[in-house]
């Protein structure tokens, strides 16, 4: 079953074409990377398929129905680019904002959130305020908001992006944790070619704005990914093809 | 916190009573006339006497400066909401609460009496009418403020207005009106005073103001000027304690570098 399926997608800004033809499909339970260059239209992407943003073209499904459904049902659970906590809210209270808000869409089976909150170290800090965490905890909360929703698909936009990057290898065994065996399907952005290999079973490279899909590659280092993935010579091998199909982009 | 929380109300103390010793040292050196200005120990002296005439009047200023503060804020919230939401509805009410703020509110108070009659009615609706502007302006740029990661987000699984509103909006605009809040006392103190001078009820200090000042009594207007200051003291102290409390979570009430 496809989780999301795009035919055609076009989007601009007035004049501005920010995603060229575009067609794609991610099966349920896949893990998908959109690596491209900044400002190359991932945001934009992602902001169409999440019901945000419409289309200019073409069409977008999201468990077979038009994204705002997906929306008005919580079916995709978004990690924004920046953690994006309310500052007067605890760490527990964080967690749980998307339960709190359009409360009739919530699934029965919702995850209890301390329960995700401890699975990712944070028990110790269910009562602190966001400025008292460090930028990892803080992109730490927000996945874990967007875990209890329980949602199908979990979108994620450079969630790592402002993290330095030892804590940015953290998050990515932290992340595979978090999603293997879970039947969750995650459409994730990202700049970082390590991130991209390390946690998908997908790689799809993007050209430059306009985007448009240049390479689809297949990451078949097994699952569950050992923690040392990084270390081993395949991964180095896809971290290669990952990077040729950027240049190869690049120089259209 | 405790600690600093007693730091933060005894540092404006120790601030009051620097610039009373100052001023009691002035009049005493430079034998400054009564008239022109009397020394604070005199002052205390005479409101001691009149206690409860005073306390009493006090109480009747801060009964119409609050309310009608609480007005401002109530009308504030609502106006501003719906500018925050539509930006027709901003351009239109723009003009009109700036008209608002600039009008000198003493030329038409004894038009507002005329209209409401005396008393506590036309000293709040005063005292609201020029609060609110501030307050509004306040709650659009908190409203409009608002962290735009968390608006997608609660976009994102269809947050209603309401809950965007009340889950998002207005705790962001919290800064901004706590620092209008300390702008508008004194302007709800001083209109409080100038309307109950202005109006034939003979309540609050305004009243003993206007008294003492048209039968040129200077130890009844300075003691009331006096506790007017004490009023506006007391009530910025009480916002700073809640803004500490509410606004823990703010930047500006973290210990900071100086
Ligand atoms: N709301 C918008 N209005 C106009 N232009 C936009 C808007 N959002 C994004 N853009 C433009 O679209 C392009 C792609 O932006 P974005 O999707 O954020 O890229 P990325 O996430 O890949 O860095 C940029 O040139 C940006 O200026
Ligand atoms: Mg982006």
């Amino acid at each position: 079953m496809s989780r999301i399926v795009l035919r055609d997608l076009t989007k601009s800004f007035g004049e501005l074409p920010v995603v060229d033809p575009l067609s794609l499909s991610v099966q349920a339970g896949e893990f998908v990377s959109i690596i491209g260059p900044s400002g190359c239209g991932k945001t934009t992407l992602v902001r169409v398929i999440a019901g945000l943003e419409p289309a200019t073209s073409g069409d977008v499904e999201v468990d077979g129905a038009p994204p705002r459904h997906a929306r008005a049902n919580k079916r995709v659970a978004m990690v924004p680019q920046q953690p994006g906590l309310l500052p007067w809210r605890t760490v527990r209270a964080n967690a749980r904002l998307l339960l709190d808000v359009n409360r009739a869409a919530n699934p029965t089976d919702a995850v209890a959130p301390e329960a995700l909150l401890d699975e990712v170290g944070l028990s110790g800090f269910l009562d602190r305020f966001p400025h008292e965490l460090s930028g990892g905890m803080q992109q730490r909360v927000a996945l874990v908001r967007a875990l209890a929703l329980h949602a199908p698909l979990l979108v994620m936009d450079e969630p790592f992006a402002a993290l330095d990057e030892i804590t940015r290898a953290e998050m990515r065994v932290l992340l595979n944790r978090l999603v293997e065996g879970k039947h969750v399907t995650v459409l994730f952005v990202t700049h970082s070619i390590a991130e991209a290999v390390a946690l998908s079973d997908r790689v799809l490279v993007s050209s430059p704005r306009p985007a448009s899909i240049i390479a689809d590659i297949a990451i078949d280092l097994h699952r569950p990914r050992p923690t040392d993935v990084e270390d081993h010579p395949r991964f180095v091998e896809l971290c290669a093809n990952v990077r040729h199909a950027l240049h190869r982009g690049m120089a259209l | 916190m405790t600690h600093q929380l007693l730091r933060r109300l005894l540092a404006p103390l120790v601030g009051i009573v620097v610039f009373l010793g100052a001023w009691e040292l002035l009049v005493r050196t430079q034998h400054v006339r009564p008239f022109v200005l009397r020394a604070p120990s005199r002052i205390v002296h005479y409101l001691g006497q009149q206690a409860g005439d005073y306390t009493g009047a006090a109480w009747v200023t801060i009964q119409h400066a609050m309310i009608g503060t609480a007005f401002a804020l109530l009308v504030a919230l609502l106006i501003g909401s719906a500018m925050a939401a539509s930006s027709f509805f901003e351009h239109a009410a723009q003009p009109v609460l700036t008209l608002l703020q600039v009008t000198p509110f003493v030329a038409y108070i004894a038009s507002v009496v005329l209209w409401l009659g005396s008393g506590t009615k036309p000293a709040v609706f005063i005292v609201a009418l020029v609060c609110m502007p501030a307050f509004t302006f306040a709650t659009v740029d908190g409203m409009r403020g608002a962290d735009p990661a968390a608006r997608e987000l609660l976009a994102s699984v269809d947050a209603t207005r309401w809950e965007v509103l009340w889950r998002l909006r207005l705790p962001s605009a919290m800064p901004s009106l706590f620092t209008t809040a300390r702008y508008n006392v004194g302007l709800a103190l001083i209109a409080a005073y100038l309307v109950e001078g202005g109006n034939f009820a003979n309540e609050g200090l305004g009243a003993i103001g206007k008294r003492a000042a048209a039968f040129n009594k200077g130890d009844a207007l300075w003691a009331a000027v006096f506790s007017m200051a004490l009023l506006g003291t007391i009530s910025l102290v009480l916002i700073s304690v809640a803004q500490r409390l509410v606004m823990h979570w703010h930047v500006s009430q973290r210990r900071q570098l100086r």
